[in-house]
């Protein structure tokens, strides 16, 4: 099992370094192909620890390999070590699983990108990343794990690094990613100086007798840790500008698997949290904000990509809000979902955008449902999954974890209502997404697409500027792939849509099926909630009914205003104008941190340069230092006259003197 | 005879030598009167050694006579070819070396 | 084999000098060749070296015995990375001097590269106050004459105030080396050997106050550190590339050293009373360093104050008083110098193909030249600290006793890391990423540049994925320093928390 666990890691790292080092060798796809074999086989090594550690007793289940010291000193026992349990490997499958399908759709839509090989390194280095922060088996190694995808994200992000726009976003997410990774050193520093070990067994062992206040403030900073990864309030501001990295990267790390670190954070450190329940309920409760904050600008953003950020935004919102309330597996289990319709809805937006030679603008979009038929029912699937439609995956994992906040009751029942209000609006904005693309008159683009010739730009253009690009490294490919012709996308989109469809199955409400329960239950042995927290039948039932009639219903609205009543929208704009800027200024989230972070900072700096500097230390410091040794060295220099007479003068003088000061000795 | 006389003449004649230097201009003259300081120091070493009845102060008398003159050439040379190139001869003007 | 410090000392120097009299072609070579085989001599003795073993290698010999001072060197846990840092940085600088060529003057070039390597190795391996005083002086002087021969267009005024600010601070510490031998001796004959100086115990409290500020200010202006950077930014800007990088990358670590080696251990009782002070120091060198690297646009001053920053976090390692701090301390000087070489040639490299050292200049790098690029970025990551890179397993460790001993302090620092993150990708970006500068033409690394800097980027690496060689081997010479100060008479509650942590593995 060892060997396996270790390999998990081992692969991805050389196919990155394969892809990378040969990147003037490799001919064709051959890079892609790497990268995606790398990534299955990291795939397979997880399925082999996973069936070796079934076979344990499940009191054994979570296993720590130690690979090195890394930094042990004085006290601290930093380490290299692994740990191998159900929650690790959960995520390590679902990391590899849709890793391995992300990297066979760019296989054909990074295809024309002069930076190819450069492409699939940077993301098989994004999933050793991934797999070291959730295979850590301690602090200092997550901690790695976690700086490491951020890094990773930041390279994606800036992907098409001739973009400003794309630099800019990348520093941004780069610098709030960093805050968070402060913000869980600061949280280890809090909880290690009181446990005296970063091994997460050994910290667990001892939550209980940790001092209250420590703990509570170690793990609200590891929730700051987990809002700056997940994009919740108010660290989010970096997710929907990432949508400038290429699709698959959206697909992947921004939308299943780097941004739900979050959520594994907070599950991994269960023990911590249940005994620091004022922490936990901070998690709660900026998870329901976010899903709701996040779903409502989702209903006025206009640029297709940006909308799935915020849904991503939102729906991570419920599964913080799950595993910080307790419902850890509904929470993993929506996770896992969430993945799947997500990744999908992402790969079938990117089929899109391809179709409209890079336009990612969904006012210009329309009529895309005989154009492009498969891309079109990959995207139903992701939406009616997404809008929790029975009998879809996303059904049942997001009304369990509303079920299971209405069943810890007393001020949950907020986060309750939050959920099934937020569910409501998801519906509403994803099939206005979907209806705004699909329906309607089909736009140029889309009539070229059906007479058979796929549309590409005379003059490549930046979409967010309009600035003018050409295609070489640094810049989008000149060429656009769309999945009705490539069969790598294509494969890859069905496994997810299948997914999608069909995950739900694993869970099954009424104790039908409790797969993920079952197979978690060593992660959580000991949990208040884990298992305790049980919906009754009658209170299941009625959960979902509500969630299937807001789902629909949603679905009703959205097809009411922007396919029967085209105009509708309009209206409701200049009627709520003052939500509508609201939102659509993202609740001015941007602003604010402009104002309170950002310019003080450049202030400072600006003060340092223009004006400290030049008067103080350059003006004072050095000046005053280098004056004192100028009138110094001037008054020596005046006696040295040149005078003969003078000098002889001075010389009888000090004779004189000593003269004098031995007559007046004696 | 005490030693005081000796000492008497020596200081008076050290003072003239020192006053000359400080006062006079001509390099020739300034030569002059450092002989004046050198020979009344010499004055006083061989009042000194008589009193002590030993000969190192007239040794060292002699070295200073011997350096003395070592020192008026150089100098009256300096002079001369000072002269020869129409240098002014005058202490006051020769400060080329101020800092 | 034993090992010879005083050979591993002159080699260098001998070497520049045989190269200097050998003719202007040879120079350059012979030189490397010298720093190489001091490098080499360097890795050896780091092998050699046993991890729990004290004071290793010495050389004991008679000196100026009138002034109760000897020849005394010794490789110990504090010095032994160090030393090795400092040949690694001379043989890549000598090299890429070597390599890049056009100084009119080489064979006093590599001289005194030769003399201000042996000078750097001097300082380091001295295990004598006075001999330490010398060397440390001593290191000045061939900068000065590389700055003032070889540097660009400012370089008198580069030079001049760099000598007032170091000699104002070497002046102090003379006086104060002397002051503390003759306190120290008492009735006994007076002696600078340091092993005499610690059974010797530690001299009064006023005392040792006085004279650790005068140490503090040689060391901080060395650095440098706020508010004693005002000879930075021309020095920076003037000097030669190759000077430059060991400059930065070198000569400040020796003041970190200094930190550890004297103050902490000679003067337990001010190190404790001045701690808050020179923690806010530091803390004022990371913010403002910081914020002023983000500010400029001169790559090189980035760089420079990055470095004040950098540097900031080394003496707040040390002055947490606290024996991870301080081993967080050493192995950031460390990585700090091994970054910060390879930036510098990068930087180099950048300015070559923009035409000038300004960012604004500058862009799209990396459009031909990926693997420049590459390595930069692995330079960039790791000079922000990015977890991971070995750079953070210091920081961690500095914060992490910083956080024990003074937790604001450590809080506010966390700031520092927040804006190296910005001021290093700020760089990065606006050099390699972005849309192309003017006169910027992207030209991948030569074959002979890669030889010089390939190498450097994979010490990093490897130092990133086991930075434990280091800590194992500098664990007992760092716990014996801070443990100095635990046992003075005003940090006894140190004492205790170190008794409490297992102060000695």
């Amino acid at each position: 099992m060892q060997t396996f666990a270790w390999l998990i890691l081992a692969l991805p790292l050389a196919g990155s370094l394969i892809t990378a080092l040969g990147y003037k060798l490799w001919p064709g796809r051959l890079p892609g192909v790497i990268g995606t074999v790398a990534i299955a086989a990291a795939f397979v090594c997880t399925v082999l620890t996973l069936i070796k550690l079934q076979d344990l007793d499940p009191e054994h289940r979570q296993v720590l390999f130690v690979g090195w010291d890394y930094a042990a000193t004085f006290g601290v026992d930093a380490e290299i070590s692994i740990l191998i349990d159900p929650l690790s490997l959960f995520m390590a499958l679902v990391v590899t699983g849709v890793s391995t399908l992300i990297h066979l759709y760019s296989i054909s839509y990074m295809w024309s990108d002069k930076g190819y090989a450069r492409f699939f390194s940077y993301l098989n280095f994004f999933v050793v990343s991934m797999l070291v922060l959730v295979l850590a088996g301690n602090f200092l190694l997550l901690i790695v794990g976690w700086a490491f995808v951020g890094a990773a994200s930041y390279l994606l992000i800036s992907f098409w690094y001739r973009r400003t726009t794309a630099t800019r976003a990348g520093i941004k997410a780069f610098v709030i990613n960093v805050v968070g990774d402060i913000g869980l050193i600061l949280g280890t520093y809090f909880i290690f100086r009181n446990s005296g070990t970063l091994d997460f067994f050994g910290t667990f062992q001892q939550a209980g007798s940790l001092p209250e206040g420590d703990l509570t403030a170690g793990c609200i900073l590891l929730l700051v840790g987990a809002f700056a990864k997940s994009a919740q309030i108010p660290l989010h501001t970096w997710l929907p500008d990432a949508m400038e990295g290429p699709t698959p990267v959206s697909a992947l790390i921004h939308a299943a698997t780097m941004v739900t670190a979050g959520v594994y954070l907070i599950a991994r450190m269960w023990p911590l949290f249940e005994h620091a329940p004022a922490a936990a309920d901070v998690g709660a409760v900026i998870g329901a904000i976010t899903l709701l904050v996040a779903a409502t600008i989702g209903l006025v953003v206009t640029d297709l990509k940006r909308v799935i950020a915020y849904s991503t935004m939102s729906q991570i919102g419920y599964m913080i809000m799950a595993v910080s309330a307790g419902a850890y597996a509904a929470g993993l289990f929506h996770l896992m979902t969430h993945a799947f319709f997500k990744a999908l809805l992402f790969m079938a937006a990117g089929s899109v955008i391809a179709a409209m030679a890079g336009e990612q603008n969904l006012d210009r979009m329309g009529g895309f449902r005989k154009a492009m038929p498969f891309t079109f029912a990959c995207f139903v699937i992701g939406g009616l999954s997404l809008s929790g439609v029975p009998p879809f995956s996303g059904f049942f994992s997001k009304d369990e974890i509303i079920a299971l906040m209405g069943e810890r009751g007393g001020w949950h029942w907020i986060l309750f209502v939050a959920g099934y209000v937020g569910s409501f609006i998801t519906a509403v904005y994803t099939w206005r997404m979907i209806f705004r693309a699909f329906w309607g008159e089909p736009v140029a683009e889309a009539l070229e697409l059906q007479r058979g010739h796929l549309h590409h730009a005379e003059v490549h253009r930046n979409p967010a500027t309009g600035e003018e690009e050409d295609t070489d490294v640094g810049f989008p490919g000149s060429e656009h792939h769309i999945a009705e012709r490539e069969w790598p996308m294509k494969g890859a989109m069905i496994v997810l849509a299948v997914g999608a469809t069909a995950l739900g199955v694993l869970q099954l409400p009424f104790h039908t099926t409790d797969v993920v329960d079952n197979f978690l239950e060593p992660t959580f042995r000991g949990s208040k909630y884990f298992g305790a927290l049980d919906p009754s039948d009658g209170f299941t039932t009625i959960g979902l009914v509500i969630g299937a009639v807001l789902g629909v219903a949603g679905i009703a609205i959205a097809y009411r205003i922007w396919v029967q009543k085209p105009g509708t929208s309009a209206r409701v704009q200049a009627r709520f104008a003052g939500l509508h800027r609201l939102f659509a200024n993202k609740w001015y989230f941007d602003d604010l941190i402009d104002v309170v972070v950002v310019r003080p900072f450049g202030w400072f700096g600006r003060f340092g340069q223009q004006t400290f500097e030049r008067v103080f230390v350059q003006g004072t410091l050095v000046g005053g230092t280098t004056s004192i040794v100028r009138a110094g060295s001037a008054a020596v220099r005046a006696m040295q006259s040149g005078l003969l007479r003078a000098y002889a003068a001075l010389l009888v003088l000090g004779a004189l003197v000593v003269v004098f000061y031995f007559l007046a000795q004696s | 005879m005490a030693i005081g006389w000796y000492l008497a003449v020596s200081a008076l004649i050290f003072t003239i030598g020192a006053a000359g230097v400080m006062t006079r201009r001509n390099p020739l003259v300034v030569l002059l009167c450092l002989e004046l300081m050198l020979n009344a120091a010499n004055l006083a070493l061989i009042a000194f050694s008589r009193m002590y009845g030993n000969g190192d102060g007239q040794i060292f008398a002699i070295i200073v006579l011997v350096v003395a003159a070592c020192e008026v050439t150089v100098g009256l040379g300096v002079i001369v070819a000072m002269a020869r190139r129409n240098v002014p001869i005058d202490v006051d003007e020769l400060r080329e070396l101020h800092g | 084999m034993t090992i010879h410090l005083s050979l591993l000392l002159w080699l260098p120097t001998i070497a520049g000098l045989i190269g200097a009299l050998l003719g202007r072609r040879q120079a350059g070579g012979v030189a490397l060749v010298g720093a190489a085989l001091a490098l080499a001599y360097a890795i050896v003795a780091v092998t050699r070296f046993k991890s729990g073993g004290g004071l290793q290698f010495v050389t004991d010999e008679p000196w100026i015995s009138a002034l109760g001072t000897r020849w005394k060197l010794g490789a110990d846990g504090l010095n032994l990375f160090l030393v090795l840092l400092t040949t690694v940085s001379f043989t890549a600088s000598t090299a890429w001097a070597a390599r890049k060529g056009g100084y009119d003057r080489p064979r006093v070039f590599f001289f005194w590269m030769g003399l201000a390597h042996s000078a750097v190795l001097g300082a380091l391996l001295a295990q004598d106050l006075l001999l330490f005083t010398v060397f440390f002086d001593l290191m000045l002087v061939p900068f000065l004459f590389l700055t003032g021969m070889f540097g660009g267009e400012d370089r008198v005024r580069a030079v001049v105030r760099l000598f007032i600010y170091t000699l104002v601070g070497s002046l102090l510490m003379l006086a104060a080396a002397i002051a503390f031998a003759v306190l120290a001796a008492g009735d006994q004959p007076i002696s600078f050997v340091f092993s005499d100086l610690a059974a010797r115990g530690p001299i009064a409290n006023g005392s040792q106050n006085w004279i650790f500020l005068c140490f503090a200010a040689a060391f901080l202006i060395k650095m440098p550190a706020f508010p004693f950077q005002g000879w930075m930014p021309d020095g920076y800007l003037n000097m030669p590339l190759p000077v430059l990088a060991v400059f930065s990358g070198v000569l400040s670590k020796v003041a970190a050293y200094g930190f550890l080696k004297i103050c902490l251990p000679f003067f337990p009782h001010a190190s404790a009373h001045f701690q808050t002070l020179v923690l806010l120091i530091a803390l004022a060198s990371i913010l403002y360093g910081s914020a002023m690297a983000f500010t400029t646009t001169n790559t090189r001053l980035v760089l420079g104050y990055s470095s004040v920053a950098q540097l900031g976090f080394i003496v707040l390692g040390i002055f947490s008083l606290r024996p991870e701090g301080a081993q967080g301390a050493l192995l950031q000087a460390v990585n700090h110098g091994l970054v910060v070489v390879p930036a510098f040639f990068i930087v180099g490299l950048l300015a070559a193909r923009a035409g000038s050292d300004d960012l604004r200049d500058m862009g799209a790098g990396a459009l031909r030249a990926p693997v420049l690029a590459a390595l930069f970025l692995v330079v960039a990551l790791a000079t922000l600290a990015m977890p991971g890179s070995s750079n953070f397993a210091g920081e961690f460790l500095i914060l992490l006793g910083v956080f024990r001993a003074k937790i604001v302090i450590a809080i506010v620092a966390f700031a520092g890391v927040a804006m190296a993150s910005v001021y290093m990708l700020r760089m990065f970006i606006r050099a390699v990423h972005n849309p192309a500068g003017a006169g910027m033409e992207s030209l991948e690394l030569s074959a002979g540049d890669g030889l010089i800097l390939v190498p450097l980027v994979l010490t990093i690496v490897a130092l990133a994925l086991y930075p434990q060689v280091a800590l194992v081997r500098s664990e007992r010479a760092v716990g014996a320093a801070v443990a100095a100060v635990g046992t003075g008479p005003v940090q006894s509650a140190t004492a205790a928390r170190l008794a409490e942590s297992g102060g000695a593995p």
